[in-house]
């Protein structure tokens, strides 16, 4: 049986039972190797649901979605290892019950799909424990050594150029499972914390703002980089984010549930060099 | 025989253009994205893409820009309407879908009260657009019964010669006429056959679409809920829309000097009918995403008698979790069976 | 090559400056304004379009426009009369200007109450809360000729005797013989020397009972207000084609561009903001 039928057969399974009132997995999308969420709430429609190395999309969003887990009921979800590192960030950020959220792990190595062994999230320490030993950091390795090369004044015009390009849709806000405010600063009017034109001003604003919100967060699952619709690396900015807190503080976000959030705890042995 | 226009010698086209005082505009790559923008020369078009990532909209109605600067002093306020660079364009090189969006929208942008701002860049822009001879699975302008090399919204229409040397010319409106005269001495007779325009497959079945739209009872179809799910309520496919045209009126400044600006705006979002009180009509994603398909294919005809699409495929193409118009009509049109 | 195929006319964009020439505290964070126009170019064309209806957008500049209506009436055009809660950002720039300060205009915009339409009938006009500002400007046209109509009554209820707007004009239409004015708090809204009605309005109006007969009724107020009282009105007998209404709605710009403001088909800026209930009803009432 493949992992698909497996996966497929689980589903049904937990969804005849009432263990779970919905599972979020992935559909088939307009294009051969498209993909696109789903919601199965029938035993009967669990044939839909596809799990292949197209699966792309970090799922984990959905689950935050207003009134999902109100009811407390749980909810099944398709997840890499990226996804179960959110959901052990938003539980810790008290936006879900991790008890309520009922895990179909995969991961996909050198083209290979294998399941990830467990049910709950502290099932996969292992699975996420790896990425600390084993950080498979920045896809991009070539642009990011072309960052890393240049000089500030080099990265600035990169960025400037990088950023002209944004027009505020906010996909990245929206793609990310960490930005899960309801009210995101940039809607506040009152005082206008950031101006709201797209021009170059208010695009290094936004884009900076979302920078640091996701320092210490941010699980690199690219949905913010997929969604762009004009090309922004914005992985690039995270993924820096998160070498430096790493350095800072040697923290991997999303380890475990119980995991503090880095820039909103203190430690004792905090380094010190931002403080005067 | 027929007036053509070689690539060869486009180059001289864009420097006489240049040299007349016109700004020459076409489907260029900027930063690992294409767009239309201003070019130097002919080498710097790409006329082999499908269509740009963004859609000519930009170019009169840009994502942010100011309307009017204003300076409050003791006993008055000072407005100051700040208008587009003023100047004639030529944008070559455009799409079919793209060119019909800016037709589209003109009625909107105009009646009872015309915006200036649109229609001076309308008014000093000549759109040369080009007849596809590709298409990819999104492109759906023959389900919005146009076609790769309608007409509408054009200025002159080029078609792709068979030889891939150049293009078929035709000059469509007085203002194209005139802007090919002042390239008079590039052109050439030919006799050379234009190539096959792009085969776009029908995909939905818009009449239908359109009538279970309009009947009222389908206005609380679960199919709302239902279709919108996933979506993540992002204003990409709206941005990136030649014919969506909502905007945000936003002052930036202090209480002396500042300025008031027209920015892109999006049904998309939640805060965008959100009354001051809290209470917001259109509060779901669903309700916002049927106000968005209402809008182009029951709203907007009914006012100006034309579908507010061109049929790009730009929202379904770039949509983070695969929506999009085609997919939408695809399933309505099932429903209206 | 630039031949003009498209007519262009001045900025719509481009707001009238207006001076505050008074201003009135009505109730707790409800404030009325009277504006003059600083240019009699802009008062000449107000005075020439603004009919009993309309509405305006209200600006700061540094801050942004707000809409609502005109709240005073057709019959006195020398200035503009608005009365707003402080509740936004812009609302709240205006809160803080003083008597002399420069505000923004924009407008008139929108349709109008059909009054020469009225003439002969009775009228009913029902109003809670903020929302009098609206059917002032209606009640106002009237009485300025006031022989031109029937009977007068007038609905008006808030949650408590402090959100009561207009509270002069209130005494002004109590004490007059030529219309009746039945005034209404919520329960528990009432003080302690409150001698009028308590209770909602459409029980208060279902009590009065006012005759459909040849009347025209005109209700503003808050949606769910304004639900309750159009069910009353169906049974105390009103068709609804007699009855009108305003729709508030968020708006950017006013002329039927920015999109935000439609209900179903419906501009509210350029169809509305005045309706009868019968084309309210034709409306998808989830969008409202």
């Amino acid at each position: 049986m493949s992992i698909e039928q497996q996966y497929q057969a689980r589903a049904k399974e937990l969804l005849s039972g009432g263990a779970v009132k919905m599972v979020i997995g992935y559909g088939k999308g307009t294009t051969g190797n498209r993909r696109r969420p789903i919601f199965i709430s029938s035993p009967d429609d669990v044939g839909r649901l596809v799990l292949d190395d197209s699966c792309i999309i970090n799922l984990s969003g959905y689950l935050v979605s207003e009134g999902l887990l109100s009811d407390e009921k749980r909810v099944a979800v398709f997840l890499r290892p990226e996804g179960i590192r959110a959901i052990n960030i938003l539980a810790a950020e008290s936006q879900l019950d991790a008890d309520q959220i009922v895990i179909f792990g995969f991961d996909v190595n050198d083209n290979e799909l294998r399941a990830l062994k467990g049910i709950h999230v502290e099932e996969f320490a292992d699975v996420i424990g790896s990425i600390r030993e084993n950080n498979p950091g920045f896809a991009d390795k070539e642009l990011l050594e072309k960052i890393e090369k240049m000089t500030a004044q080099e990265r600035f015009a990169f960025w400037q150029e990088e950023f002209a390009k944004c027009i505020k849709c906010y996909a990245c806000r929206q793609a990310c499972p960490m930005c899960y405010c309801r009210r995101c600063i940039v809607d506040s009017n009152q005082p206008q914390w950031v101006n709201t034109s797209s021009h170059s001003l208010g695009n290094f604003e936004w884009n900076i703002v979302r920078a640091f919100h996701l320092s210490g967060r941010c699980v690199e699952c690219g949905n913010c980089d997929r969604a762009c619709p004009v090309n922004i690396p914005l992985r690039l900015i995270n993924h820096k984010m998160a070498v430096e807190v790493l350095g800072a503080f040697d923290h991997v976000a999303g380890m475990s549930k119980t995991q503090e959030p880095v820039l909103a705890s203190f430690k004792k042995d905090d380094s010190e060099t931002f403080i005067l | 025989m027929t007036k053509i226009l070689l690539i060869d010698k486009l180059d001289n086209c864009v420097e006489r253009w240049k040299a007349a005082g016109i700004t020459v505009i076409g489907p260029v790559h900027r930063a690992n994205i294409s767009v239309y923008a201003a070019v130097e020369h002919a080498s710097e078009f790409d006329f082999g893409l499908v269509l740009p990532d963004r859609s000519i909209k930009e170019l009169f109605f840009p994502q942010t820009e100011p309307m009017l600067r204003y300076a409050i002093k003791k006993d008055t306020i000072d407005t100051i309407e700040c208008m587009p660079p003023s100047g004639p364009r030529i944008i070559f090189g455009s799409r079919a879908c793209d060119a019909s969006g800016m037709a589209i929208d003109d009625p909107l942008f105009g009646w009872d009260y015309k915006d200036t701002y649109w229609f001076q860049r309308r008014n000093e822009s000549v759109i040369v657009t080009i007849a596809c001879i590709k298409a990819d699975d999104f492109c759906m302008c023959t389900s919005l019964n146009m076609e790769p090399d309608s007409t509408k919204g054009s200025d002159v229409l080029l078609r792709p010669l068979e030889n891939g040397k150049g293009w078929l010319v035709e000059e469509l409106t007085d203002r194209g006429q005139e802007a090919f005269t002042q390239i008079a001495e590039f052109l050439q007779e030919s006799a050379d056959a234009p190539a096959q325009t792009a085969v776009v497959e029908k995909k939905f079945d818009l009449e239908a679409s359109v009538a279970w739209l309009q009947k009222p009872e389908n206005f609380d179809s679960r199919f709302w809920k239902e279709i919108s799910m996933r979506c993540i309520g992002c204003a990409s496919c709206t941005y990136l829309c030649p014919t969506c045209h909502c905007f945000d009126i936003q002052d930036e400044g202090d209480t002396y000097s500042g300025v008031r600006r027209k920015n892109w705006d999006s049904c998309s979002f939640a805060l965008f009918t959100m009354h001051t009180s809290g209470h917001n009509p259109r509060s779901t994603q669903s309700a916002r995403w049927r106000q968005r398909i209402m809008h182009k294919f029951n709203y907007f005809p009914g006012k100006f008698s034309v579908n507010s699409c061109s049929g790009c495929g730009r929202c379904s193409r770039q949509c983070p979790v695969d929506m999009g118009i085609t997919e939408t009509l695809q399933e309505i049109s099932k429903l209206s069976l | 090559m630039t031949e003009n195929i498209y007519n262009t006319q001045p900025n719509i964009y481009k707001p009238a400056i207006m001076k505050i020439v008074a201003r009135q505290d009505e109730a707790p964070g409800v404030r009325t304004m009277r504006l003059e126009f600083l240019d009699p170019v802009d008062h000449e064309y107000f005075k020439q379009t603004f009919r009993t209806g309309m509405f305006g957008l209200y600006g700061v500049y540094g801050e942004g426009e707000s809409t609502f209506c005109v709240a005073s009436p057709e019959t006195r055009k020398e200035y503009i009369e608005c009365t707003f809660r402080q509740s936004g950002r812009v609302t709240s720039a205006l809160a803080n200007a003083d008597v002399g300060d420069l505000i923004t205009f924009r407008g008139p915009y929108g349709n109008r109450f059909p009054i020469e339409e009225f003439y002969g009938k009775n009228l009913l006009f029902i109003s809670g809360g903020i929302a009098l500002p609206p059917t002032r400007s209606v009640i106002w046209s009237c009485l300025d000729q006031r022989e031109k109509f029937g009977k007068v009554t007038i609905v008006y209820g808030a949650r408590t005797v402090a959100d009561l707007v207009y509270k002069h004009e209130l005494e002004e239409w109590q004490e007059r013989s030529d219309v009746e004015l039945v005034l209404t708090v919520d329960p528990g809204g009432e003080s302690p020397d409150w001698k009028n009605r308590i209770g909602f309005v459409p029980t208060v109006l279902e009590e009065a009972a006012p005759s459909p007969d040849n009347c025209i009724a005109v209700i503003c107020g808050p949606p769910i207000m304004i639900k309750f009282t159009l069910i009353s009105l169906k049974k105390l007998g009103f068709d609804e084609r007699n009855v009108y209404t305003t729709l508030e709605n968020r708006m950017k710009c006013g002329v039927g561009k920015c999109g935000r403001c439609n209900v179903g088909s419906v501009y509210v800026c350029k169809e509305g903001p005045v309706f009868t209930a019968a084309e309210v009803s034709c409306m998808p009432q989830a969008d409202l």
